[in-house]
């Protein structure tokens, strides 16, 4: 069963984390991620619109989380808003989402609210989430 | 308009054909009714616990100790939707376990992830072969869609329920326990590996996956350790269900059932051309950059025999062979049904040659068959006998009867056990003292549609037309599987 490669891919292969700047009234987005193998980094991508998610746009802010030194979260700082995170799990530490060689990949990735693709990435409307205050959520990586 | 004779006779059968006749409304009734075969797809609710199997005849064979494993489908309908198509049902282990003249039965389901989400919704949203699925589906790897329902392979201490799209699934040969995914190697995670992998006269085993006009072939130790896997462009991106291998060659057979664009259920993708023929590739083991293409007629198929090659380099092996695809596209839909006529013919088993020089060439059995199985011990070496079910009519859906087929002597010995049976796929065991080809017995189960049960049925190899030499009756129907593997 093919199924297209994902543009998840490309999403996450963009610039090096950054942490957003800090603004009065914002609010904190800490993503956990619960990760089967505990080598490499997770790398995380946070959304702040359905195109941005769709690849029509640049990322709100993205992260890497050292699951190799230990660490399972990032925390994002925004303002109030609808957001969508996509992530993989780097469980090699080459900065790479790896594929076999029929395309598909071979690390975990996931979608915030926890929801899987279907044929390719969740769409924003199962993976966005209302952020008005302090917001936390658990994705599994495994 | 003239009035003529034609026409008047053609009004007249116009007319007849709107007036139910009591022939015609009894026929409707007939087809609307649940068919006698409809135990083949039924759903089982759960496990089975193991239970002793009753000898009903005949007497166990001194020296048959070993277990029969068996994978087929047996879960296709949830309140919320439903699997349509016969391949796309949970797959449900089955042991046979023959020991100390004794027979047990347990089945248990394997617990891949498809199934457990879909017990969860109650209902069945995974695109499969031939089933859509719907937007509820979690397609997010090819294993999400894994059924694990076709083929079980030995592995070492494991044992692997294979389907053709993805991974092995890893499963205790006692308990039937599901254990996981197999990734024979990290950057090969999920690459597809199909339900028939073919065993060398080395001691190991060879299989292929593939994906549109891309195939892996994996080479394997016999406990399923990776020795290599390779990367082949294949001439053309057929539907491919099964190859077969000689000692020294793969064989792929492509048939002109070919990727004609992207979309579920799976079988959707491809598109029927007969005027392509049918192509065979045939790749070298030692160096699968070295391929030669032969072309024969067209003919559609799921399963081939072993194969041999002779000192010329002449290549045999048989196959199942169809006229098309309609029973893999519509027949195994009906059977899901359960009422209605199956459309498609039943397979024929055919030998191709593929001489030296070239040419290729395919001569018929004359035998309905399908499920061809050979002597293990003869796998990919010169053989001449061929087990496969038979009994099959157009008018009526699966086996009913045995056969080998004797490829040296033209000669089919048959057993025949009506239309109150379902047979299954059996497997060759070669006798403890066993000299030649002919020295095993072929061990499979058959539903009994008057009893409402499975039977596990022992034939000497050498003797099918004597009927069984042993029958042991289970107090539940199991549905009908697809294939097995004998552990000794």
């Amino acid at each position: 069963m093919k199924i297209a490669a994902l543009a998840l891919i490309a999403a996450l292969m963009a610039a090096p984390a950054f942490a957003a700047p800090a603004v009065s009234d914002d609010a904190t987005v800490t993503l956990t991620f619960d990760t089967a193998a505990t080598t490499g980094q997770v790398m995380v991508v946070l959304f702040g619109s359905e195109a941005a998610y769709g690849g029509q746009g640049a990322p709100v802010a993205q992260a890497v989380v050292d699951v190799a030194a230990g660490q399972h979260t990032a925390t994002f700082t925004v303002p109030a808003g609808d957001y969508a995170a996509k992530s993989f799990h780097d469980v090699n530490g080459d900065g790479r989402m790896n594929t076999n060689p029929f395309g598909m990949p071979t690390e975990p990735y996931a979608f915030s609210n926890n929801t899987r693709g279907n044929m390719g990435p969740a769409t924003w409307a199962q993976a966005h989430f209302a952020v008005e205050g302090d917001t936390a959520q658990t994705i599994s990586l495994r | 308009m003239t009035p003529t004779r034609r026409n008047f006779l053609m009004g007249a059968a116009a007319l007849s054909a709107a007036v139910a006749t009591p022939e015609m409304v009894r026929a409707a009734a007939a087809l609307d009714a649940t068919a006698d075969w409809a135990l083949a797809t039924r759903d089982l609710e759960s496990d089975v616990a193991p239970q002793a199997l009753r000898l009903v005849h005949g007497r166990a064979p001194a020296g048959l100790e070993g277990t029969l494993f068996r994978n087929g489908p047996a879960k296709f309908r949830r309140p919320g939707g439903s699997a349509t198509h016969w391949f796309d049902g949970d797959g449900l282990m089955r042991s046979f376990d023959i020991r100390d003249g004794k027979a047990t039965l347990q089945a248990r389901f394997a617990d891949t992830p498809k199934r457990r989400y879909e017990a969860e919704l109650d209902a069945v949203v995974t695109p499969g072969f031939g089933t859509a699925g719907d937007s509820r589906a979690r397609l997010d790897s090819n294993d999400a869609a894994n059924a694990a329902n076709t083929a079980v392979m030995v592995a070492g201490d494991k044992i692997w329920a294979l389907w053709e799209a993805g991974s092995p699934l890893a499963m205790d040969p006692g308990s039937l326990a599901t254990e996981g995914f197999v990734t024979l190697r990290d950057d090969l995670k999920g690459m597809p590996f199909q339900p028939h992998p073919r065993y060398a006269p080395d001691g190991t085993v060879w299989n292929v996956g593939t994906s549109g006009g891309q195939m892996v072939v994996w080479h394997m130790r016999a406990d399923g350790g990776l020795i290599d896997a390779s990367l082949v462009r294949l001439p053309r991106a057929s539907y491919l269900h099964d190859f077969t291998a000689t000692d020294r060659h793969l064989v792929i057979v492509l048939q002109p059932w070919v990727f004609d664009h992207h979309g579920m259920p799976f079988a959707s993708q491809f598109a029927w051309k007969p005027e392509l023929g049918t192509q065979v590739l045939v790749l070298d083991k030692a160096d699968l950059t070295q391929s030669r293409i032969f072309e024969l007629p067209t003919f559609s198929f799921f399963h081939l025999g072993d194969a041999w090659a002779d000192r010329e380099g002449t290549i045999r092996f048989d196959v199942a062979a169809g006229k098309d695809v309609q029973f893999a596209v519509e027949g195994a839909r009906v059977l899901v049904q359960q009422r209605g006529r199956v459309p498609g013919e039943p397979a024929v088993l055919k030998l191709i040659t593929l001489h030296a020089d070239g040419r290729a060439d395919m001569v018929s059995s004359g035998a309905v068959g399908e499920f061809p199985k050979a002597n293990p011990r003869f796998a990919g070496l010169n053989r001449t006998l061929t087990a496969h079910t038979a009994g099959e009519t157009p008018d009526r859906p699966l086996p009913t009867g045995l056969a080998v087929q004797d490829w040296a002597s033209g000669a089919s010995d048959s057993f025949e056990f009506g239309i109150g049976h379902i047979v299954e796929e059996t497997v060759f065991v070669p006798k403890p003292d066993a000299r030649t080809e002919r020295d095993a017995w072929l061990v499979g189960p058959a539903i009994n549609l008057r009893q409402g049960v499975t039977e596990l049925h022992v034939f000497d190899a050498g003797h099918v037309s004597d009927g069984p030499v042993a029958t042991w009756r289970a107090d539940v129907a199991l549905p009908a599987g697809f294939h097995g593997a004998w552990k000794g």
